[in-house]
């Protein structure tokens, strides 16, 4: 009997398994680093409706962050500031730049001004600001520098792995209370940060839910 | 070491004999579907709905395509950030704020602390500083919030049904108020709730309009005890229970814990049941008898209870104060009890004797309740026992009433019919649906020419009147009450009108043409209640801040009971007439939409009712031998007949009915009203003749031949496990006998766990090594079953209804539930004991749940909660077929993008979302879950987390020698919190300050299922009853030992 299946089919099989394992190796290494959020979030840089910068404001001009997000102690939110808050200085500062139109339109009609959400946390998340600001977490470890920024972009990749790392070795990131708003903060020389967090975990008996899910999801 | 058997033991079928229904009672094959599958057969398929296998694939082949589409357009969608242009006085962002306030209710309003998330009122809780609710509240006050956001509430003006608006209604009030000649045209109808700034502008318009008329009606309201007590005691006064006071306390056909009383009553009876140790029974706890006709809540507690029909409840108070006459010698009682034309009834002639003995002996500290139900002069009678026991002054207190005289809904109608009245002004209420028949009331409403109905939605009385005008909701307005206690109280708006709806007091104000915002108007009745002269702002302040007015409760007045005058009204009373071969039917407030004023809130309608069971409906509570006799089982539909009318409604033979009598709740079958309510249950409205009157012999019973499908709950979630093993009870005497000193593991080892082996495990869990250790506590002795708790687990949780047909699939997504036990010696179904036992997750340390999620989507926390990442759910539903107390609820639909009506439709291009302003009533804190995520009691570990942050956040920076902990009863769980009588508990067990550490200890204390090894961290306390040991029944009176104990006796392991 005559062969049904010309010869080189016998190396068919092998070819499709190899195409589907380079193929499938492809979407997963693909997924892997497309799909994750230090390839879709970071870097997001919207533009505002209000040319704000944060680089004037809290770098040059040294503000303090708690100035404008003034209920980030107290609240799980870090609460965008009010027109009213930009205009305690600029119905005097800078009173009549072109790039405060909106502000002071938003003051006169009491409209208020819509600004692009940067940093998104799923539905399923409950991040509480407070509870972080107040145990030593700074703002840059989640924002970066936002004092360096004059349009802010989203520096870190908030995945939950990425929380997990803080939360299982919260020794590295910590500070004290003194210097969260401090952007620009270094280790004292001769010290490390692991050293210095290490001491404020003990003293201060941090303890991060680690396991509990119920810590962010609720 | 012998082999473990985890096969449940089967269940004595001798001795005492626990079970939840009648098909559990025979075993029927779908009780064992309950009871052995997660859900019944069928229940996990998809049938019954519209999608077929066929068209499910093309649906889903239409989807794909359509996904496909979507992903090109695969962006970041832009979300904005909007923050206030100027702040808000203490609004922070994302922060709850907590205001006073006080819901409008019938006999005395509840002082209210409301929560609210960025001005929107998200959660009702009790004002903890007022008396009357010390922080419970009940479901109503606990589902009126969903009433705030229904989509469907009233949102117009109509005038003749077309939508007009509010400067027209104005223009057209004001020509019809200016033409009403001193008024003769002009009639109010209001419903009874106190008010006193409608008072006071009603005092105003009488005297501007001396001629108008004022008529106040509502369908459950107490008309009946207003005139008994004005026979009395004299009119002007009101009655108050102090049941605090009470050691004994008879009721007769009053359901003084459920649907005919307030929180006060609810309260003051429970703290005389709270019990710490074995020698309080004797010291502290009261003793209750009841006579009722069908099982309520009251009956559920007492110690003694007589199944008697409500028309021979006149016999039995007859026996009872003729006993009571003999023991004091009080001459006028036995001759006024003589008088009373009471029917035949076959009482044991003992159990009126031992129980007049009873209230005897505690003269003046016993009590005497009789239903408003009961004719004026049973009610007369009552009093006059309790006058002749020396209870008025002490335990039954004589208060002045604040509510003015006024016409009753009869007088009106009548008065409408002769036609000299032009215009009708009915302040909320719905008579079209629930005047009594012989008012005749659509033809009165129709011999008026212009009716102006302020309703806050829609009903059947808009749609008949010239002009429906939105009422605001009471969260929504500015207003004033007086709470059980008489105490002043302020409603104190949470949110603008969402749609426009106009308070009371404001159209009143209108009406009189006095100019005046609502504010100004409860303002000026402040200051007249509170006798404050010159600058009162910090006394309003103060008032605003605490819900209510310092010191403004009524006292108690000497008034003398006037024995004559009950003389004369008893002897002049007509004869109660009751032969045998005859039904009578009761007609009662239903426990969940009232008096169908709340058919269109699902929470209530999907509520079982807290002794039938029963949720999306009524039916006729019939007893098991009468429907033996009639040949009629559950959901058969019964044709009552009554005077001419009737009524087509299902059956339900409930265990512990009184025979020849059935009882209907009234407020079901709206013929009008938004789209949860519609087509919900009978309307038995048109049997009641006339007002007050509640209960009609005579009716005539027949089957139509039809059956419907009842959606009752009783078998749902049904445990393996016989009764004792769940709830456990004792007599007070057996406890005494059984002390903590005696017998220390007396409860601890009833049931399976006298038998069971000691546990050992193969299985091994993390530490749970957390600083806090989360635990509860259920009092069962306290428990009354009201199942508030039910209904603020699901305002708090964000838990969806489900719908009626997904109820009788077992669906309902209640995180806990209230487990109704009937327990009787042989199983007895017509004269069982009743015990409620509230279910949520037992937090099991060992949790079998846990270890079969394949996507480790449950998990302990080292609190020991057993969490839920919904996120992480793929909805298995292992955890569920292994939970052992069935507790675990699980999406099959989008509950909460599509309406109950259209959850078979869950495709990917048919239309969902959910209605914006029910997306405000959500809490913030809680995630709303989505199809296909299994769900459960998380012991509300928000609060749980909000108050470790809270704790961390006040530690900043401080050295400490522990981590941050959460003081001691900080907070509790939304249960816990509602609950009137404190039955349960919880907090923090490695605190040994918190009320948890030490009643976990409890010699009453047990879990469930010990031999399970599952550690859970609930504890239940078994309930105490305590029978008068002289009383015929006294031996059918709560021993779960004693049955267990004629079983033979067991001692540990075997």
């Amino acid at each position: 009997m005559a062969n049904i299946f010309p010869r080189w089919t016998n190396w068919l099989p092998i070819k499709i398994v190899f195409c589907l394992l380079v193929l499938g190796g492809g979407v997963s290494s693909g997924v892997w680093y497309y799909f994750t959020p230090k390839y879709t979030r970071v870097g997001y840089q919207p533009t505002q409706p209000v040319p704000f910068s944060h680089k004037i404001h809290a770098g040059q001009l040294g503000m303090d962050c708690r100035y404008c997000h003034s209920f980030v102690e107290t609240s799980a939110y870090s609460n965008i500031p009010t027109t009213q808050v930009c205009m305690n200085c600029h119905s005097q500062v800078q009173k009549d730049s072109p790039k405060l139109e909106l502000v002071r339109e938003s003051w006169k009609t009491g409209k208020p001004i819509e600004w692009v959400q940067i940093h998104k946390t799923p539905d399923y998340v409950y991040f509480n600001h407070s509870v972080h600001v107040n145990r030593g977490v700074s703002c840059v470890s989640c924002h970066g520098k936002v004092n360096e920024m004059e349009v802010v972009f989203h520096a870190e990749s908030h995945s939950m792995s990425w929380c997990l790392d803080c939360h299982r070795n919260p020794a590295d990131y910590v500070r004290p209370l003194s210097e969260v708003t401090n952007l620009d903060w270094v280790p004292p020389a001769g010290k490390t940060q692991r050293e210095i967090g290490q001491e404020i975990v003990k003293k201060w008996h941090l303890n991060p839910p680690d396991k509990n899910c119920a810590g962010c999801h609720r | 070491m012998s082999k473990r058997i985890f096969q449940h033991p089967l269940e004595s079928q001798t001795g005492k004999r626990y079970w939840r229904s009648l098909g559990q009672l025979k075993d029927t094959p779908e009780f064992r579907g309950w009871l052995q599958r997660e859900f019944p057969q069928g229940a996990s398929e998809l049938d019954g709905g519209e999608v077929t296998r066929r068209n499910f694939l093309q649906l889903m082949g239409a989807s794909v395509a359509l996904a496909g589409l979507s992903l090109s357009a695969c962006r970041r969608p832009l979300k904005s950030l909007v923050p206030f242009t100027k702040g808000v006085e203490w609004s922070v962002p994302g922060k709850a704020l907590f205001f006073s306030s006080a819901m409008p209710s019938r006999g005395g309003a509840l002082p209210l602390v409301v929560t609210t998330f960025d001005g929107r009122p998200t959660k009702i809780e009790g004002n903890p500083l007022h008396p009357v609710s010390k922080g419970a509240t009940n479901v109503w006050a606990q589902s009126s919030v969903l009433d705030l956001y229904d989509p469907q509430r009233s949102q117009n003006y109509l005038f003749r049904g077309e939508k007009s608006n509010s400067a027209a209604f104005y223009q057209a009030l004001e020509a019809l108020v200016s033409g009403s000649k001193e008024g003769s045209s002009l009639a109010f109808l209001s419903d009874g709730v106190p008010s006193p700034t409608r008072e006071r502008l009603r005092k105003d318009l009488l005297l501007k309009f001396p001629q108008a008329k004022w008529a106040v009606y509502d369908p459950n309201g107490s008309v009946s005890e207003v005139e008994a007590v004005s026979i009395a005691f004299g009119s002007g006064y009101r009655v108050v229970p102090r049941l605090d006071l009470a050691d004994v306390v008879l009721t007769v056909d009053r359901d003084f814990l459920g649907v005919e009383g307030d929180l006060s009553a609810v309260r003051d009876f429970a703290s005389r049941r709270t019990v710490e140790k074995s020698g309080d029974a004797k010291a502290r706890m009261n003793r209750l008898y009841v006579v009722e006709n069908r099982y309520t809540l009251t009956g559920g507690m007492s110690d003694h209870r007589l199944r008697l029909a409500a028309a021979k409840a006149a016999a039995f108070l007859k026996m009872l104060a003729l006993e009571v006459s003999s023991l004091t010698g009080d001459a006028s009682l036995g001759k006024m009890a003589a008088e009373l034309k009471a029917p035949e009834a076959k009482i044991a002639p003992a159990w009126a004797k031992e129980c007049a003995v009873d209230l005897f002996s505690r003269k003046g500290k016993s009590l005497v309740l009789v239903g408003q139900r009961q004719p004026v002069a049973v009610q007369v009678l009552g009093f006059a026992i309790n006058a002749a026991l020396g209870s008025v002054g002490k335990t039954l207190e004589v208060h002045k009433s604040e509510s003015k005289a006024s016409l009753g809904i009869m007088a009106l109608a009548e008065h409408l019919r002769k036609g000299k009245t032009e215009t009708l002004i009915i302040l909320g209420g719905n008579p079209v649906f629930d005047a009594p028949g012989d008012a005749r009331w659509l033809e009165a409403q129709a011999s008026v020419q212009t009716v102006i109905h302020l309703s806050a939605e829609v009903n059947e009385t808009s749609s008949k009147a010239t002009w429906h005008v939105p009422a605001a909701h009471y969260l929504e307005q500015w207003g004033d009450s007086r709470a059980a206690d008489g105490s002043y109280l302020v409603v104190q708006p949470m949110i603008l009108p969402l749609y426009g709806g106009l308070s009371e007091i404001e159209l009143l104000a209108k009406v009189l043409g006095t100019p005046g915002e609502a504010l100004a108007l409860v303002q000026k009745t402040f200051l007249e209640v509170s006798n404050l002269t010159g600058d009162a702002t910090a006394a309003w302040a103060t008032t605003l801040r605490n819900g209510f007015l310092e010191n403004s409760a009524s006292r108690q007045i000497s008034v003398n009971f006037r024995s004559e005058e009950s003389q004369n009204a008893v002897s002049s009373a007509p004869a109660i007439l009751f032969s045998e071969n005859q039904f009578e039917l009761v007609f009662v407030a239903d426990s969940k939409v009232d008096d169908g004023r709340f058919a269109n809130n699902g929470w209530l309608q999907e509520l079982p009712d807290p002794v039938t069971k029963l949720t999306w409906g009524n039916a006729a509570l019939i007893s098991p031998s009468t429907a033996q006799r009639q040949g009629v089982v559950t959901g058969d539909v019964l044709k009552l007949t009554l005077g001419g009318k009737s009524v087509e409604i299902p059956a339900l033979e409930l265990p512990g009915h009184a025979d020849d009598s059935i009882s209907v709740s009234v407020g079901y079958g709206r013929a009008e009203v938004g789209s949860v309510g519609q087509g919900v249950g009978i309307d038995v409205y048109p049997l009641i003749g006339t007002e007050g009157l509640r209960f009609s012999v005579g009716v005539t019973l027949a089957k139509t031949g039809k059956s419907i499908a009842l959606a009752i709950t009783q078998e749902h979630g049904a445990l393996e496990g016989r009764g004792i093993d769940l709830t456990r009870q004792a007599t007070a005497q057996e406890w005494a006998e059984n002390s903590e000193e005696n017998n220390p593991g007396y409860f601890k080892k009833m049931g399976i766990d006298a038998h069971a082996p000691t546990n050992f495990s193969l299985y091994s869990h993390p530490p749970l090594d957390d600083v806090h250790a989360w635990g509860m506590a259920v009092d069962l002795n306290t428990c009354i079953g009201c199942s508030a708790c039910m209904v603020a687990c699901q305002a708090e949780n964000n838990i969806p209804i489900v719908g009626k047909e997904q109820v009788i699939n077992g669906r309902e997504m209640h995180w806990m539930r209230m487990d109704r036990y009937f327990a009787s010696e042989g199983g007895d179904a017509n004269e069982p004991e009743m015990v409620s036992q509230p279910m949520m997750c037992q937090q099991c340390e060992n949790a079998p749940c846990e270890t079969v999620c394949p996507v480790n989507a449950t998990v302990h926390s080292e609190d020991g909660i057993n969490v839920m990442a919904y996120n992480r759910c793929i909805g298995t539903r292992y955890c569920a077929n292994n939970c052992p107390f069935k507790v675990r609820r699980f999406n099959f639909f989008d509950y909460n993008q599509r309406s109950i009506t259209s959850l078979y439709r869950w495709n990917l291009i048919s239309p969902k979302g959910m209605p914006e302003s029910l997306q405000m009533q959500k809490n913030p804190n809680v995630t709303v879950r989505m199809r296909g995520v299994m769900e459960k009691c998380t012991f509300c570990v928000q609060r749980v987390q909000e108050a470790k942050i809270a704790a961390k956040v006040s530690a900043r920076d401080k050295a400490s020698e522990s981590p941050p902990q959460v003081p001691a009863d900080a907070f509790t769980s939304a249960c816990a919190q509602v609950c009137p009588t404190g039955a349960i508990t919880f907090g923090d067990l490695r605190n040994s300050k918190s009320k948890i550490a030490k009643l976990k200890e409890s010699q009453r204390g047990y879990r469930l299922l010990e031999y399970l090894n599952t550690e859970n961290r609930v504890w239940y306390l078994a309930r105490i009853r305590n029978p008068n040991p002289k009383m015929p029944d006294a031996s059918r009176a709560g021993s779960a030992s004693r049955a267990h104990a004629s079983a033979g006796k067991h001692n540990g392991g075997h």
